[in-house]
C-alpha cells in the first residue's frame, strides 16, 4: 500500500515535470517578435522602415535639438532661463551640446537591417523594394550627415591638429552580439563619400520606384536637396548648385511661397515649402517641456498675450532682430521684412515678456504639436546662390539671392560681388532660416567665430567646444573610438 | 552506545506491551493560565508513543493510556507540559502562554517544524506584535522587528509601497523583494502599474488576520523555494478556525495623521532681497535700482515699489495649506469556531487613512473566510478566500512624486512666498486663466490638488483549496490549487481649469491592469520516529506557477465641462496602449530532516526549478541546501540545568536562485510602437542571449541559539556570508550596434553580516496577581556589502548614475562624486576637491579626475529595541528602530538652496548662512543668478546635498489597559483592552528635508509624501 502510493506519486511528479519540459515553460511575448525572423515579409519591412522615421522624431534629432541647439550655440538665440533649458548651450558650457549619437546610430542600424533583409524578402515587387531601399538609404545618408556636422569638422575648415576624423561607418545591421563591430572613426572624406553614395543610390531608387512624392516621407527631391546641402558643407560647389537645381525642378516637392503667404505658411499643419518634414501625430506631442513651441515661445497663439503656454526658453538675440531691421528706404524708414512678422512679444507668464520666434506655434492644431521641416525649398536658392558665388558666377548668385530678398520685401540687390556678395547671401541665409537649426552649422562649416552678447563669452572657431563630445560610454565601450579633443 | 540503543528499543517494546495490558481512560480540561478560558485544539500525546488526541471546542480531551505513562500537552504559543498520569483518570491542566517557547511548531517552507530542531536561519514575528500599527500592511510593521530584515517605507502614502530587504542587496540589476508566501500561496509582490499612486501589493491582507510571519533568511531554509528564494522568503500564516463555541474579536482604532515637519522658508522680503543679490552678483555693473526693478518685474510685482512698500508686502504659507493633518481609522472583526468536524474563521476589516498631504488618502476593506472540513478521518479539505477592494487617492506627479510644477508636495515649500493662495472672494489665486502665479512654479498647487482626481482602485481575490489526505500513519499527501487575482484601475483626471490641461481643455487617463497568478502544488509528507530517538521527517513535492499581467491604457483630451469625468466625453483620443507579459515556473523539491534525540540535527533541502524567464539553453537549475545543528542543552551534562535551557550551534550552506528579471530579458526582440505618420512601425529593441540564467546566491550561515536562566534570556547570534554570483548585468555595448546593452550573467558581489538578537525578561512578578513585568528585546544587524567581480577587466561598471555607482570593493549603489569643499572666503564661489586634493571651481573634463566614492545608499547597521512594561492591567510598549550608514541625495533641499538663483523659495538656514562678505567662512555660496558662476559648476553639484539619512526613531509608543476578567465576566466579555498609540513620534536625524525614510522611485525625494506621525486610540474586544 505504502510503496504503491509513493510510487504513483513519484511517477505523477516526474511526468508532470519532465514530460513536456519545453511546453511547460513556453511563453511567447505578445508585444514583440523574434528579431531573427522579424524582417521576412513585405509588411514587416514596411513597418521596419516606418520604425526608422520614428527615430527622427526624437527630441535629440529633429524633435528639438537639431533645430534649437544650433540657434542657442551660435548668435541667433538667447536663453531666458525661464525653465533653465538650453541655458548651458547658450553659454557654450562644456558638454552642453548635441546628443544625437545614440539615436542616430540606432536608426542607422535599423536602416542597415532593412537594407540587409530586402534581397531576401519574398513576394515583393521590385518597385516596392526600390521604394523601401531608397528611403532607407536617404535616412542613413541624412543621419551620417547629422553626425558629421555635430561631431567632426567640415573638410574645408578642418583644424588638422585638433581633428580626429569623421564618424564610424557602420554598413551592416546587428541582431545578435556576434555581429557587433567596434569601428573607429572613418576619415572625413570617406564618410562624405559614403553619404554621397547613399544619396546617389537613393535618388536612383526613388526614380525606379515610380512613387508619388510627399514631404512627409523621404522622396527623390529630398535626396537631391540634402545632396545640395551636403555638397555645400563639403565645399563641393558644383554639386551643391547642380542638386539645388534638380530639387527646384518642376514637379518637385515643396512650393516656394510668396510674401503674402509667407506667414500663413508657418501656420499650416505642413509647411508648403517643405521638401522633407517630420510628421507628428496628436499622440506624439512632445509636450510642454521640450517641444519646439515651448522652447521658442510662451504664446499659444499669435497675438494672444493673456494665455501662457510654454517656457520661451530661447528667444532671438538683439543682433538677430536688428539684422531684420537693418535696411532703410530712401526716406530713412526701416523697410518691413516679412520675416520679422514671425517674431512677436510673448507673455509675462514665465517672467519678463520677450520677443519670441513663432515659427512653431502648434501648427497641427494643438499646443506643442508641430510638424518639423528638415529641409525646405527656400534653402535651395540660398545653397545655389552661395555655390555660384563661390564658383565665380556672381550674376547667377545674385538672381537666386534676390528671389529671397524680394520675397521678404527687400529691394533686389545689385552689383554685389566677392566677399560682399557672399556676406549678403549668408546674411539672408541667417534671416531666412533663423530658428530652423542652421546658424551654428553654417558658422562652423565656414570656420567663423561666434560673437555673443555680454556676459556670455564669444566662442571662437578654434575652441574645442565647436565640436560635440562623443558620449563617454562610447569611448569606454569601444577602444577604437577617439574622443574629440578637450573632452 | 549500540548496545544501549538496543536495550532501550527492547525496553520500549516491553513498555508498549505493558501499556497495552493496562490501558485506562484519562480525561480532563485544558485551560489557559492567562484567562482561564478553555483551549481547544491542544495536542495531547503519550510520551514515547505515537498515540495522541486534541482537545475539543470546550478544551476537553479523552485519551486511553497506561497508568504509568506521561502525557505531553502542547499548543502553539504555550509552554508545553509533561504530566505523569500516576494512575489518575482526570487530569485538568492550565497551560501558560509563552511567546518565545522553544518547542513550539514554526512554519517552514511547505510545512512546520519544531523550533527546537530548526537548523536554518529564520526570523519570526507574531501577528499580535504588529496588529495595532497604523501601517495598512504588515511589511512596514516589520521594520526593526527582525534581525537581518531591513524595511523602508517608500513614502508616507497610506497603503503605499515598502522596500523589504533580507540580508542586504544581492543583485545589481534584478529585483530585491523577498518572495511572499501567504498560507502557501506565492503572492505576486510586484505592485504592477498601480499607475497613479504608490500601492502596496500586501494591502489585501488584514494585519489582524495574521497569526505569524516567518522570514527565511539562509539557503537551508529557503532552498525549497529554489530559483525564487535568493532575496529571502516571507511566510505569512493567517489565523484559522478553532473548534469550540464561536468567538468574536473586535479591534478598532482611530486617530489623527499629521506632518512631522514644516520647512522653514523665506518670507517675501527676504526672497526679494536674495533674488536681487543673485542678479547683482551675476552682473555687478548693474545699478542697484535697476536690478531691483528687474527683480520685482520678474516676480510680477510693480517694479516701482519703494522700500517701504516692499516691507509691507504679505507672506503666504503654502506649506501649511498643502501638508495637513488627517484622520485614520481601522475596524476589524473576526468570528471563529466550529465543531470537531469543521471549523471556520471569518473576518472583515475596513480602513480609512488620510495622508499628511491634502487630497491623498486610502479607503478599503477585505472579507476573509477560511473553512476546514474533515470529510473522513483521513481527508481534510481547507478552503479559503480573501476578497479585498481598496481605493487610493494619489498625488500629482504619480507615485514617485517628482519635480512637477503642479505637485503640492514638491512645490509648496518652493513657491514664491508673495503669491497669495486665495483671492479675497475665496476663489483660487493665479489660475491659468489669470496667467498663473509668479515664479518658476507658476501653478496654484492647491487648486491643482483640489480639482484633479488621481485614483487607483485595486480589487483582489485570493482563493485556495487544500486537500490533506492521510495515507497511513506518518504519511500524508497534500495537493493544493490557488489563484491570486488582482485588478488595478488607475484614473487620472486633469481638470481643464488647471495648468497642465488648460490648453487642451482637460485630460483623462485610464490604466487597467489585470494580474492572474495561478499555482498548483502537491506535497507528500512523511514523519517517522525510530527507537524514540531517531526522528525523521521527509517531504517531497512539485509546483507549477503561471503569472500573467495585462495592461490597457488610454488617454483623451478636450472635455466639455469639468463635470464630465469619463474619457468617452472627451473630444480627442490621444493614446491607447496595451501590454501583455507572463512567466511560467515549474519545480520539484524535497526536504529531509533528521534529529537524534533532539541533540544532533541535520537538514537536507533541494529544488529543481525551471523558469520561462531564462534563456533557452538554461531553463532549469538545481538549488540544494544543507544544514546541521547540535543542541548542547540536550546533552547529559547540561540537561536539566536550570541556567541553560537551550544552547544550539548550527551551520548551513546552500545555493539559491534569483529570478527577478524581465519576463523576456533573454530574447532577441523587434518591438512595436515605433510608429510614424499614423502607420505602425517596428524596431529592434533587444539583443538575444539564450544563455541567460538565474543569479545564484550561495549562503553560508553560522549561528548560536541560546535560552538561558529559565528562558528569561533568549536569542540568537548569526554570521552569514551571502555570495551572489552570475549577477545579470546589462553589459553596455557600443551604440554603434544599434543597442545599448546586452543582459549577461557576469557580476559577483558579497554580503557579509552579523545578526544579533536578544529577548530578556528583566522583571517578572506577573504570576503574582498581575504584578510588574518588564521585558526587553533588541536586535542588531550589520551588513558589509561589496561588489567583487564585474565583466572583462572592469573595476567600475560604466553607464551608472553617480548615486548608483558599481565599483569592485565598494557597496552596490555607492555614491561617486566630487567632494564639496565649501566656499572660497574671498569670492563666495562654491569649490570642490579634485582627486589630488586641489580646489576646483568647475567639475569638467573626466569625472574620474574629481570624483570619489563618498558613501553608499545601503545602510550598514539597522535594528530595533522594544521595551514592554506591564503592571496590573496596564501595559506600556516603547519601540525604537534605527538605521545607520545610508547616504542619499536630498533633491528637495538642493532645490531649496538656490538662494534666488532661480525663482524658487529657499530654506532659511541656507539664506542665513550664505556668503555675503569677503573673509566670511561658510558652506553656502553667494547667491548667483542661474546658480553657476562664470566658468563654475552649479551650486548643487558634487557631494553637497548627499546627506546622511541615518535615523533613530520612536516608531511606536503604546499605552494600554486590560480590563480585569472578573469585571468583564459580568458583562459576558472575554477580554477588553483600550490603548493609545503614537507612531513615528520622534526622530533623531541630520536630514534637512522632511524625512529621510523614503525609497527613490525615480525622482529622489522630490515631491515624495513624507512619513506621517500618527496618534491613535484603540479598542480590542473579545467576546
Amino acid at each position: 500500500m505504502k510503496v504503491t502510493n509513493l510510487y504513483k506519486i513519484a511517477v505523477l511528479g516526474v511526468v508532470l515535470t519532465f514530460a513536456s519540459c519545453t511546453d511547460l515553460l513556453d511563453v511567447q511575448p505578445r508585444a514583440s517578435i523574434d528579431s531573427v525572423t522579424a524582417l521576412t515579409t513585405e509588411d514587416a519591412v514596411n513597418a521596419a522602415v516606418n520604425g526608422i522615421y520614428d527615430r527622427l522624431q526624437s527630441t535629440n534629432l529633429y524633435g528639438r535639438d537639431l533645430v534649437a541647439i544650433p540657434e542657442a550655440l551660435a548668435d541667433n538665440g538667447r536663453a531666458t532661463n525661464k525653465s533653465g533649458r538650453l541655458n548651458p548651450e547658450y553659454q557654450n558650457q562644456v558638454n552642453a551640446h548635441f546628443i544625437h549619437w545614440q539615436t542616430s546610430y540606432f536608426a542607422i542600424n535599423q536602416a542597415n537591417l532593412v537594407l540587409d533583409a530586402l534581397p531576401k524578402v519574398e513576394k515583393m515587387t521590385q518597385a516596392n523594394k526600390d521604394f523601401v531601399e531608397a528611403q532607407a538609404l536617404f535616412i542613413r545618408g541624412l543621419l551620417y550627415f547629422e553626425l558629421m556636422r555635430a561631431y567632426a569638422y567640415e573638410p574645408t575648415v578642418e583644424i588638422k591638429e585638433a581633428s580626429k576624423g569623421g564618424v564610424p561607418l557602420l554598413k551592416t545591421g546587428v541582431v545578435d552580439a556576434t555581429q557587433i563591430k567596434l569601428e573607429g572613426r572613418a576619415s572625413i572624406n570617406d564618410v562624405y563619400e559614403f553619404i554621397y553614395s547613399d544619396f546617389t543610390n537613393s535618388i536612383a531608387k526613388f526614380t525606379s520606384s515610380g512613387r508619388t512624392a510627399t514631404a512627409s516621407f523621404a522622396n527623390r527631391t529630398a535626396a537631391q536637396a540634402m545632396f545640395s546641402r551636403v555638397a555645400l558643407y563639403r565645399g563641393d560647389y558644383t554639386n551643391a548648385a547642380k542638386y539645388a537645381t534638380d530639387a527646384l525642378a518642376t514637379g518637385s516637392v515643396g512650393r516656394f511661397q510668396t510674401r503674402d503667404t509667407y506667414v500663413s505658411a508657418w501656420r499650416s499643419a505642413n509647411h508648403p515649402e517643405s521638401i522633407f518634414e517630420i510628421q507628428y501625430q496628436t499622440n506624439e506631442n512632445i509636450g510642454v517641456n521640450t517641444s519646439l513651441q515651448t522652447t521658442y515661445t510662451t504664446l499659444v497663439a499669435s497675438g494672444n498675450r493673456t494665455t501662457t503656454g510654454g517656457f520661451g526658453d530661447l528667444v532671438p538675440t538683439k543682433a538677430l532682430l536688428d539684422a531684420y531691421e537693418s535696411e532703410k528706404d530712401a526716406d530713412g524708414k526701416i523697410i518691413t521684412d516679412v520675416r520679422r512678422s514671425l517674431y512677436e512679444l510673448g507673455t509675462a507668464g514665465r517672467g519678463t515678456a520677450e520677443i519670441e520666434c513663432t515659427k512653431f506655434l502648434g501648427r497641427s492644431g494643438q499646443v506643442n504639436l508641430d510638424n518639423i521641416p528638415v529641409i525646405r525649398v527656400s534653402e535651395m536658392y540660398l545653397n545655389r546662390a552661395e555655390a555660384l558665388a563661390r564658383s565665380g558666377n556672381a550674376a547667377g548668385a545674385l538672381t537666386d539671392l534676390n528671389v529671397i530678398r524680394t520675397r521678404a520685401g527687400l529691394p533686389a540687390a545689385t552689383g554685389l560681388t566677392g566677399a560682399a556678395l557672399i556676406n549678403e547671401i549668408l546674411k539672408q541665409r541667417r534671416l531666412e532660416l533663423a530658428f530652423e537649426g542652421h546658424r551654428f552649422f553654417d558658422m562652423k562649416r565656414l570656420g567663423l567665430d561666434i560673437v555673443k552678447a555680454a556676459p556670455v563669452q564669444n566662442l571662437n572657431f578654434t575652441d574645442f567646444r565647436v565640436l560635440a563630445p562623443i558620449p563617454t560610454r562610447e569611448i569606454q565601450a569601444n577602444a577604437n573610438l577617439k574622443q574629440n579633443i578637450g573632452y | 552506545m549500540m548496545r544501549k540503543n538496543l536495550l532501550s528499543l527492547l525496553f520500549a517494546v516491553f513498555i508498549g506491551l505493558q501499556a497495552f495490558a493496562q490501558d485506562k481512560t484519562v480525561s480532563g480540561k485544558v485551560t489557559s493560565s492567562d484567562d482561564g478560558t478553555p483551549l481547544p485544539g491542544v495536542s495531547v500525546s503519550v510520551k514515547g508513543t505515537s498515540r495522541g488526541t486534541t482537545t475539543d471546542a470546550s478544551g476537553v480531551y479523552k485519551i486511553t493510556v497506561s497508568g504509568n505513562s506521561t502525557l505531553i500537552f502542547s499548543f502553539i504559543g504555550f509552554t508545553s507540559q509533561q504530566v505523569p498520569v500516576n494512575n489518575r483518570t482526570i487530569i485538568d491542566l492550565q497551560l501558560a502562554s509563552d511567546a518565545q517557547e522553544l518547542s513550539e511548531a514554526v512554519v517552514v517552507g511547505y510545512g512546520t517544524q519544531s523550533r527546537r530542531t530548526l537548523t536554518g536561519s529564520q526570523a519570526s514575528v507574531k501577528g499580535s506584535e504588529i496588529a495595532t500599527m497604523p501601517t495598512n500592511t504588515f511589511d512596514k510593521a516589520l521594520q526593526g522587528r527582525a534581525a537581518g530584515v531591513q524595511v523602508l517605507g517608500a513614502n508616507g502614502t497610506p497603503g503605499g509601497a515598502a522596500q523589504v530587504r533580507v540580508r542586504g542587496v544581492g543583485t545589481i540589476k534584478g529585483g530585491t523583494d523577498p518572495l511572499y508566501v501567504v498560507d502557501g500561496v506565492q503572492i505576486n509582490s510586484n505592485s504592477g502599474s498601480a499607475a497613479f499612486t504608490s500601492s502596496n501589493p500586501l494591502n489585501y491582507l488584514n494585519p489582524n488576520d495574521i497569526e505569524s510571519i516567518e522570514v527565511l533568511k539562509d539557503a537551508a531554509s529557503a532552498a525549497i523555494y529554489g530559483a525564487a528564494a535568493a532575496n529571502g522568503v516571507v511566510l505569512i500564516t493567517t489565523k484559522k478556525g478553532k473548534s469550540g463555541a464561536t468567538k468574536i474579536s473586535f479591534d478598532a482604532f482611530s486617530g489623527i495623521v499629521e506632518p512631522t515637519k514644516y520647512l522653514d522658508v523665506l518670507n517675501t522680503q527676504e526672497f526679494i532681497a536674495v533674488r536681487n543679490e543673485a542678479l547683482i552678483n551675476q552682473s555687478p555693473t548693474t545699478e542697484p535700482a535697476a536690478a531691483m526693478r528687474t527683480t520685482l518685474g520678474a516676480i510680477r510685482l510693480d517694479p516701482a515699489l519703494t522700500a517701504d512698500q516692499i516691507a509691507a508686502l504679505p507672506t503666504y504659507d503654502w506649506q501649511r495649506e498643502s501638508y495637513v493633518s488627517g484622520k485614520t481609522s481601522n475596524y476589524s472583526i473576526s468570528l471563529n469556531g466550529g465543531s470537531d468536524k469543521s471549523t471556520f474563521y471569518l473576518s472583515g476589516s475596513y480602513n480609512s487613512s488620510d495622508a499628511n498631504v491634502r487630497n491623498v488618502d486610502y479607503k478599503g476593506g477585505n472579507i476573509n473566510a477560511k473553512i476546514s472540513n474533515k470529510v473522513t478521518s483521513r481527508l481534510t479539505v481547507d478552503n479559503s478566500i480573501n476578497l479585498s477592494s481598496f481605493i487610493q487617492r494619489g498625488q500629482f506627479g504619480g507615485p514617485a512624486g517628482g519635480s512637477f510644477l503642479g505637485s503640492p508636495t514638491f512645490s509648496a515649500p518652493l513657491i514664491l512666498p508673495h503669491n497669495p493662495i486665495y483671492k479675497d472672494d475665496g476663489t483660487y489665486y493665479g489660475t491659468p486663466a489669470d496667467g498663473g502665479i509668479a515664479g518658476v512654479l507658476n501653478q496654484n498647487v492647491l487648486m491643482v490638488s483640489d480639482l484633479n482626481k488621481i485614483e487607483s482602485r485595486v480589487n483582489q481575490a485570493i482563493a485556495s483549496t487544500v486537500l490533506t489526505y492521510k495515507i497511513m500513519k506518518g504519511l500524508s499527501f497534500r495537493p493544493s490549487a490557488s489563484v491570486d487575482y488582482r485588478f488595478i484601475k488607475g484614473f487620472n483626471f486633469q481638470d481643464p481649469r488647471t495648468a497642465d490641461a488648460f490648453n487642451v481643455r482637460g485630460r483623462i487617463q485610464n490604466q487597467n491592469t489585470e494580474n492572474i497568478n495561478f499555482i498548483l502544488n502537491a506535497v507528500v509528507n512523511y514523519d517517522k520516529q525510530i527507537s524514540s530517538v531517531h526522528n525523521i521527517s521527509a517531504l517531497a513535492g512539485a509546483e507549477y506557477r503561471r503569472d500573467q499581467s495585462e495592461n490597457v491604457q488610454q488617454s483623451a483630451e478636450g472635455i466639455p465641462t469639468p463635470q464630465f469625468t469619463v474619457a468617452g466625453a472627451a473630444a480627442n483620443p490621444i493614446t491607447t496602449f496595451a501590454s501583455w507579459t507572463a512567466f511560467k515556473k515549474a519545480g520539484v523539491f524535497g526536504r529531509v530532516s533528521y534529529d537524534y534525540a533532539g541533540k544532533y540535527l541535520l537538514g537536507l533541502t533541494a529544488r529543481y526549478d525551471g523558469s520561462s524567464r531564462f534563456g533557452a539553453n538554461n531553463l532549469w537549475g538545481f538549488f540544494p541546501g544543507i544544514s546541521a545543528g547540535w543542541d548542547l542543552s540536550q546533552e547529559a551534562f547540561l540537561k536539566n540545568n536550570a541556567y541553560v535551557n537551550q544552547l544550539k550551534l548550527r551551520a548551513s550552506y546552500g545555493s539559491l536562485g534569483a529570478d527577478q528579471i524581465g519576463n523576456f530579458d533573454s530574447r532577441g526582440l523587434y518591438g512595436g510602437g515605433f510608429n510614424y505618420g499614423g502607420v505602425s512601425g517596428i524596431a529592434p529593441t533587444q539583443l538575444a542571449n539564450p544563455n541567460l540564467r538565474w543569479e545564484q546566491n550561495v549562503t553560508t550561515n553560522f549561528a548560536l541559539d541560546y535560552g538561558l536562566f529559565n528562558n528569561r534570556v533568549q536569542g540568537s547570534v548569526e554570521y552569514f556570508i551571502r555570495t551572489s554570483k552570475d549577477l545579470i548585468l546589462d553589459r553596455p555595448v557600443t551604440w554603434l550596434s544599434g543597442y545599448s546593452t546586452i543582459s549577461e550573467n557576469v557580476g559577483e558581489l558579497q554580503n557579509k553580516g552579523l545578526e544579533f538578537d536578544i529577548r530578556t525578561v528583566n522583571v517578572d512578578k506577573s504570576a503574582n496577581n498581575r504584578g510588574f513585568k518588564w521585558t526587553t528585546s533588541f536586535n542588531f544587524t550589520q551588513i558589509d556589502n561589496k561588489v567583487t567581480k564585474l565583466y572583462d577587466t572592469l573595476t567600475t561598471l560604466p553607464g551608472r548614475a553617480v548615486d548608483g555607482w558599481i565599483k569592485i570593493g565598494y557597496p552596490v549603489n555607492s555614491i561617486y562624486t566630487a567632494e564639496y569643499a565649501g566656499v572660497n572666503p574671498a569670492t563666495g564661489r562654491a569649490m570642490w576637491y579634485d582627486n589630488n586634493g586641489n580646489i576646483i571651481y568647475r567639475l569638467a573634463g573626466n569625472p574620474d579626475s574629481y570624483s570619489k566614492i563618498i558613501g553608499s545608499q545601503i545602510p550598514r547597521y539597522y535594528g530595533g529595541l522594544t521595551n514592554t512594561f506591564s503592571y496590573k492591567g496596564f501595559d506600556l510598549e516603547v519601540f525604537l528602530n534605527y538605521e545607520f550608514g545610508r547616504t542619499v541625495f536630498n533633491n528637495q533641499s538642493a532645490f531649496m538652496a538656490e538662494n534666488g538663483g532661480r525663482l524658487f523659495n529657499t530654506l532659511r538656514s541656507i539664506y542665513e548662512n550664505r556668503w555675503t562678505t569677503p573673509g566670511q567662512i561658510t558652506t553656502v555660496p553667494r547667491p548667483f543668478n542661474g546658480n553657476a558662476e562664470v566658468l563654475g559648476s552649479g551650486i548643487t553639484a558634487g557631494s553637497r546635498f548627499y546627506e546622511d539619512a541615518s535615523f533613530i526613531r520612536v516608531k511606536t509608543l503604546t499605552f494600554g489597559y486590560n480590563f480585569s476578567r472578573e469585571l468583564l465576566k459580568k458583562v459576558k466579555i472575554d477580554r477588553a483592552r483600550l490603548y493609545v498609540q503614537g507612531y513615528n513620534l520622534y526622530t533623531w536625524s541630520k536630514w534637512t528635508g522632511f524625512d529621510s525614510e523614503f525609497v527613490n522611485l525615480g525622482s529622489g525625494n522630490n515631491g515624495t509624501i513624507p512619513q506621517p506621525r500618527t496618534l491613535t486610540f484603540g479598542l480590542q474586544l473579545g467576546l
